[in-house]
């Protein structure tokens, strides 16, 4: 690794609207040469500079099956990610990456997948989903159970009724509140567990969402029957630097950017302040 | 990588004598080939390492400035990324910061801090920026043959006299100095006249006040291996942390002045044709550290910011991961404080499961 | 690499830091080791008081509004249309006035009332954040006779009893309430007065607790226990006085409960005891008649002008005591003397070559109100005004606004001529401390763009309206301050360069203490189930120098970020007792108005008590009607 800190610089090749605060942003590295050799892991991470504004680290969201396309999907929550949106394709970002571990496909290969996913925690769980959509043949029985405040907060609404329209995996979808037209599940994501059959035994459940959605899931799939071992999620913290620098991101002595994001429960419950 | 430095196998034929009268002619041609940074009275009368212009300002004498040399590894404000706007694109690039240059008159607490440092970079992913910019810096330390009046450098294996961290090592010897170079670059630094050889006696005479510092060190420590024992087995009682955070005032000052600490933030900075991306100082202690874009802050509280700073310090994991301690005993924490919760204050209400005790 | 030594600029203390500078960037702030305020230690601002100069979004160039639309133009075209512009207004006989501001160096701020009182010849000459300071400092002027109150920051360190009336210290204070911390951890006693926990009530040897803003309440009893309780050893000192019957008589009868008894016997009986007023421990109405009673009580109990024992007023921000001393006050000319002192009328008229103004003007808010034509120098007005976002409003009446700025303010947006001059760190001048330590501030990188000294600025500006100004450094205007400006006649140019600066120390000019009847706590009275109260300390996340330093501005950003509109602080049990849990809406209604905001539960409100922030002023300020508390119904909204 030459410059730890130095950004390749990429384009915005596209951008989708998920919902009103939320955009996925297609991403082409200016280099060809580097954008063709550019790999990364589902749930490993991305250091996105908007120049001027600094660098923040967020999930890539697209699959290294598919790897035309470097997508990430960002919500507005502050100045630097204010500021991508006021970004139009073809302008100029700073890519940084891949940083931290990303989930580990080949030890989930030949095991029943659950994916629990609550909000803006779909992103990093879809490039995940993707990856092994696009090897099918290699995993077991696929369930997916997302959630969300309303109708309005889902993400990947096209792509949720290409995974709803295809025999090969289970697909569960509610909201926190209808809105008019909705005629799916109304309740928090724990109230799809009793819609389905879980098997825990032979299940790998990947879970990402925000804190305390992510607190009753596992709480749940425990009580259940799952494995911590099989409960995996992603941790988020507060990050700068995304190679274990800058201590912002440390728990004990642990770097979510380094030794993270993705952990399985036992590891999280070990994890100590 | 800089060579470890053999203190055990010191070969006593290594060691060189400067006369006091030829230290100023020596920094000097120091300074032909580097920048010599040294302690010298700065305004107001404080003592602040900076660049030498005059040798004879060099300050040898008691004392060590309030401000470790870190700045000079780790300034304050570090561009580390170049981010110019030229035509339709943007072009990125390194920084680097390869001067020569030379630390005079470091202390031994220092040296370690900057081993740690480096360690620190260079471990895991390693910032070859920073190792490039450290790799290219001399040290030359005095050692403390006096010790000092907040110092505990003997707890953390730090000193009175230097055994990392420097090339040469220089002891006082009344109207000379004893010289001793700990790496090949710091044996060709004291090759030449104005130095000769040593003699037995002037080895001896080092020898002896190695040990006649280390015992006015006498019982002004601070007992690191216990809090250490504490610490890493989480057997703090929570109440101490709490009865601890009145007593500090978030300045940040203890981060900021420990020669080890180098948690940071990046932020772009403007300039004429675009941006110059630093690294810029941030403290464990304040509140927004590690507060996410969402509003949640995982360290919400106060006492477990002060349980965090402590935990990164002197816990056995922490010693594990980075490989030393981190603190080297300079004491500069106990002057720069605010409030009161300096390493040793704390450390000492650890073992005695008191505050203030 | 440069570095200088200077003062940091934050909050009044006066502590010393090295600023460095590479490049021609501000890169880092260092604490003096031997500054004998700081003794090496920072706060968490001064160790970034680099920061906002360098990363804030400054004014680099003058601009002037063309069309509604900001034009840079050059130097010359803006003095000569900001000349062009006041001078009209003048012609036209309307009222014209000048801000100086606590954020502005001595030297800015004495132009500025040369600007007001020679050039523009008028007395309107203020700076918003003196309402809050003056009435505290007239009070204890008006029992000791001097013009400040005595004592020193360090007396605190020394003192066996530390009497503090707050305000939130550690946060507002850093420095002070670590000399206080200092003290208890010698053995001090500390005694807080507040209606709020904080940090430094959790050091104390007793809480006094007393309605929101109401630190006043304590008083009367303080003063009745040492005088009924013959613990007023200083008595001998002032028995002469013959306010002191009249003082007595009006104590008699009072009810005293046994803390505030025991609180009274410490503090008579302790050989060094101070007093420390912080922000908003008394209510603007309060304020005066609180400060005089608390000198009084010093005087009884003979610590009025024994060393050690101080009386320390804390003002909120950089240089405020700077400023009043060097006359930016509608009521008074430079020095602080008296609007018909002829000796420094005498001498203003020689050295100005001019007849000055010597009639009293309008105060900040009627200026920022009534005047067609202002000058602001420096003032981010909906930081210091007590209206907030108000005080822009307001400004949109005046037909020629110019200011004088670093940072791309809202106050600069809505100016018509803005002129960009230097920030801390780049440029020299003295500040004074709280307890009147002047002080350098040095330049250690040069102001960006076009920007220029602001003394150079204004010294330009006063030229043109026809007044010599051929200051060829800052040394020449420091010699005409000292010739005009009594306090600063003391401080040598030799003591600023090298001592830590001056202590500037003056002999009294009243007859003495003076004893009075006390008068506390009858106004304003508050009705209703729950006091809401203004969190009346400054609000650092609303001043240029801290909201554009990034490490600094976080907590103030993800604050206001949170919490749009505002918020409201309650105890968990009222929360509970309302059924509504953090975040969720509540709505306060008062005889003024009512307002719904979020709810954060907080450990340091008292039960019965809703604290709104005074950050927030804009948005909930309607329900307390413009004042500092109000009784308000609180209900799940």
């Amino acid at each position: 690794m030459g410059d730890l800190f130095l950004p390749e610089v990429a384009r915005i090749a596209s951008m989708r609207d998920e919902t009103p605060d939320t955009r996925t942003f297609a991403l082409r590295l200016r280099d060809d040469r580097r954008h063709d050799s550019f790999s990364f892991r589902p749930g490993q991470f991305l250091e996105l500079s908007v120049f001027g504004f600094g660098e923040a680290p967020f999930c890539f969201a697209s699959s290294p099956t598919r790897p035309d396309s470097i997508e990430t999907t960002v919500r507005r929550t502050g100045q630097l990610t204010n500021a991508l949106h006021t970004l139009a394709v073809g302008d100029e970002v700073g890519l940084r990456g891949p940083c931290g571990n990303g989930f580990d496909v080949e030890a989930a290969r030949g095991k029943d997948l659950l994916f629990v996913g609550g909000g803006i925690g779909l992103p990093p769980l879809r490039g995940l989903i993707w990856n092994v959509l696009d090897e099918r043949d290699r995993f077991g029985r696929i369930q997916i159970l997302y959630g969300a405040r309303t109708p309005t907060d889902l993400v990947y609404k096209d792509e949720l009724r290409t995974w709803a329209a295809r025999g090969d995996l289970e697909l569960l979808v509610t909201v926190d509140r209808g809105e008019s037209g909705w005629t799916g599940n109304v309740g928090m994501v724990p109230t799809l567990f009793d819609k389905t059959e879980l098997r825990p035994a032979t299940t790998l459940a990947y879970v990402c969402g925000p804190p305390i959605m992510i607190k009753f899931v596992v709480q749940d799939l425990l009580m259940r029957g799952f494995a911590e071992e099989s409960v995996i999620s992603t941790l988020e913290r507060m990050m700068q630097c995304g190679v274990g620098k800058c201590n912002h991101c440390a728990i004990g002595h642990c770097y979510i950017c380094r030794d993270g994001p993705v952990f399985n429960f036992k590891q999280i419950r070990e994890l100590v302040e | 990588m800089r060579p470890a430095n053999d203190v055990q196998g010191r070969d006593p034929g290594a060691s060189r004598l400067l006369v006091k009268s030829d230290l100023v002619s020596w920094i000097r041609r120091l300074m032909d080939d580097a920048e010599v940074i040294a302690p010298a009275a700065g305004a107001g009368g404080d003592l602040m390492f900076g660049p030498v212009t005059d040798p004879a300002s060099v300050w040898l004498g008691p004392g060590n400035p309030l401000q470790p040399p870190k700045q000079f590894v780790l300034p304050q404000t570090d561009p580390i990324v170049r981010i110019e706007r030229n035509g339709g694109g943007v072009q990125v690039s390194s920084i680097s910061d390869e001067r020569a240059r030379v630390i005079f008159g470091m202390r031994s607490c220092d040296a370690r801090g900057m081993a740690y440092l480096r360690r620190m970079q260079a471990t895991d992913l390693p910032d070859d920026s920073y190792l490039r910019r450290a790799d290219r810096i001399a040290v030359v330390t005095l050692a403390c043959t006096t010790p000092c009046t907040l110092g505990f450098c003997v707890c953390c294996d730090a000193g009175p006299f230097a055994r990392d961290g420097h090339d040469v090592q220089l002891v006082d010897l009344g109207d000379r100095f004893l010289a001793e170079g700990a790496t090949e670059r710091g044996r060709a630094m004291v090759a030449d006249a104005p130095f000769r050889p040593a003699t037995q006696g002037d080895v001896v005479r080092r020898d002896e006040l190695e040990r006649e510092a280390e015992r006015h060190f006498g019982d002004e420590s601070a007992h690191l291996g216990a809090a250490m024992r504490r610490i890493s087995t989480r057997r703090v009682a929570e109440e101490l942390w709490e009865a601890m955070s009145p007593w500090c005032f978030e300045c940040g000052g203890c981060n900021f002045i420990c020669p080890t600490c180098y948690c940071f933030s990046v932020k772009d900075r403007c300039q004429d044709h675009g941006w110059e991306r630093c690294r810029t100082w941030d403290s464990c202690q304040y509140s927004a550290f590690t507060l996410e874009a969402s509003g949640h802050n995982p360290r919400e509280r106060r006492k477990e910011r002060i349980k965090r700073r402590f935990f990164h310090k002197v816990s056995a994991q922490y010693y594990q991961r980075d490989g030393a301690v981190g603190c080297v005993g300079c004491g500069r924490c106990v002057q720069t404080c605010l409030g009161t919760t300096d390493m040793p204050a704390v450390v000492a209400a650890i073992r005695k499961g008191v505050w203030h005790g | 690499m440069a570095t200088v030594l200077t003062t940091c600029p934050f909050c009044t203390c006066g502590c010393g830091l090295h600023l460095q500078a590479d490049h021609g960037h501000l890169t880092g702030s260092a604490p003096s080791e031997h500054h004998p305020v700081g003794q090496g230690k920072l706060c968490a601002r001064g160790w970034h008081a680099h920061e906002a100069p360098t990363w804030g979004p400054r004014l680099t160039r003058p601009l002037l509004r063309r069309g509604g639309e900001p034009v840079e133009v050059s130097w010359a075209e803006a003095i000569d249309a900001v000349v062009q512009g006041l001078s009209r207004i003048l012609a036209d006989g309307d009222p014209i006035g000048v801000l100086g501001s606590a954020r502005a160096t001595n030297e800015e701020n004495f132009l500025a009332v040369k600007l007001a009182r020679g050039a523009l010849r008028t007395g309107n000459v203020d700076f918003c954040l003196r309402a809050g300071l003056q009435p505290l400092i007239d009070g204890v002027a008006e029992v000791t006779g001097d013009p400040w109150p005595p004592g020193r920051l360090l007396d605190l360190e020394r003192s066996e009893f530390i009497l503090l009336f707050e305000g939130d210290l550690a946060e507002t204070h850093p420095r002070a309430a670590s000399l206080v911390a200092a003290a208890v951890k010698r053995g001090a006693r500390l005694v807080t007065v507040g209606w709020h926990q904080t940090q430094m009530s959790r050091l104390a040897a007793r809480h006094l607790p007393v309605d929101p803003g109401a630190g006043h309440q304590v008083i009367p009893g303080l003063l009745a226990a040492v005088l009924d309780g013959g613990s007023a050893d200083g008595a001998g000192a002032v028995a002469a006085d013959p306010g002191l019957a009249a003082l007595r008589a009006g104590l008699a009868g009072l009810a005293v409960g046994e803390p505030v008894r025991e609180v009274a016997a410490w503090y008579a009986s302790a050989a060094r005891a101070s007093i420390v007023v912080g922000e908003g421990a008394l209510l603007p109405d309060e304020a005066r008649d609180g400060a005089a009673a608390l000198a009084m009580l010093a005087a009884v109990t003979g610590h009025l002008g024994r060393a050690g024992s101080a009386i320390l007023i804390l003002p909120s921000r950089g240089n405020q005591r700077g400023a009043l001393e060097v006359g930016v006050r509608p009521d008074a000319l430079p020095g602080g003397v008296p609007l018909d002192d002829a000796a420094v009328i005498a001498k203003l008229r020689r050295t100005w070559s001019r007849e000055p103004s010597v009639v009293a003007g309008l105060d900040a808010e009627a200026m920022v109100a009534g005047c067609r034509g202002l000058v602001v120098v420096a003032e981010e007005l909906p930081a210091v005004l007590r209206a907030g976002g108000g005080g822009l409003d307001a400004l949109a009446s005046a037909s020629f606004v110019v200011v004088l700025d670093s940072f791309a303010t809202a106050t600069a947006r809505a100016a018509h001529a803005v002129l960009p001059v230097a920030a801390f760190g780049e440029t020299d001048g003295t500040t004074t401390s709280l307890d009147g330590r002047v002080q350098r501030v040095r330049e250690c990188a040069s102001p960006p763009g076009l920007a220029r000294p602001g003394w150079q600025v204004l010294a330009e500006l006063v030229t043109r309206f026809g007044l010599p100004c051929t200051y060829g450094s800052i040394g020449d205007l420091h010699r005409e301050m000292t010739d005009l400006v009594p306090l600063f006649g003391e401080i040598g140019e030799g003591q600023l360069d090298e001592s830590w600066g001056a202590l500037v120390s003056r002999p009294a000019t009243g007859p003495g203490v003076h004893l009075r009847t006390v008068d506390l706590g009858r106004r304003d009275p508050v009705e209703g189930p729950c006091v809401a109260v203004f969190d009346e300390a400054f609000d650092w996340g609303s001043d240029p120098s801290v909201a554009h330093a990034p490490t600094l501005c976080r907590d103030h950003v993800a604050r206001r970020k949170l919490f749009p509109t505002g918020f409201v602080e309650m105890n968990r049990a009222d929360a509970d007792r309302l059924g509504v849990r953090p975040g969720w809406a509540v709505r306060l209604t008062s005889k003024h108005g009512e307002v719904t905001v979020p709810v954060v539960v907080s450990g340091e409100v008292a039960p019965g008590m809703a604290r709104l922030p005074f950050s927030a002023r804009d948005r909930v300020g309607v329900v307390l009607g413009g004042r500092g508390r109000a009784g308000v119904r609180v209900e799940r909204a």
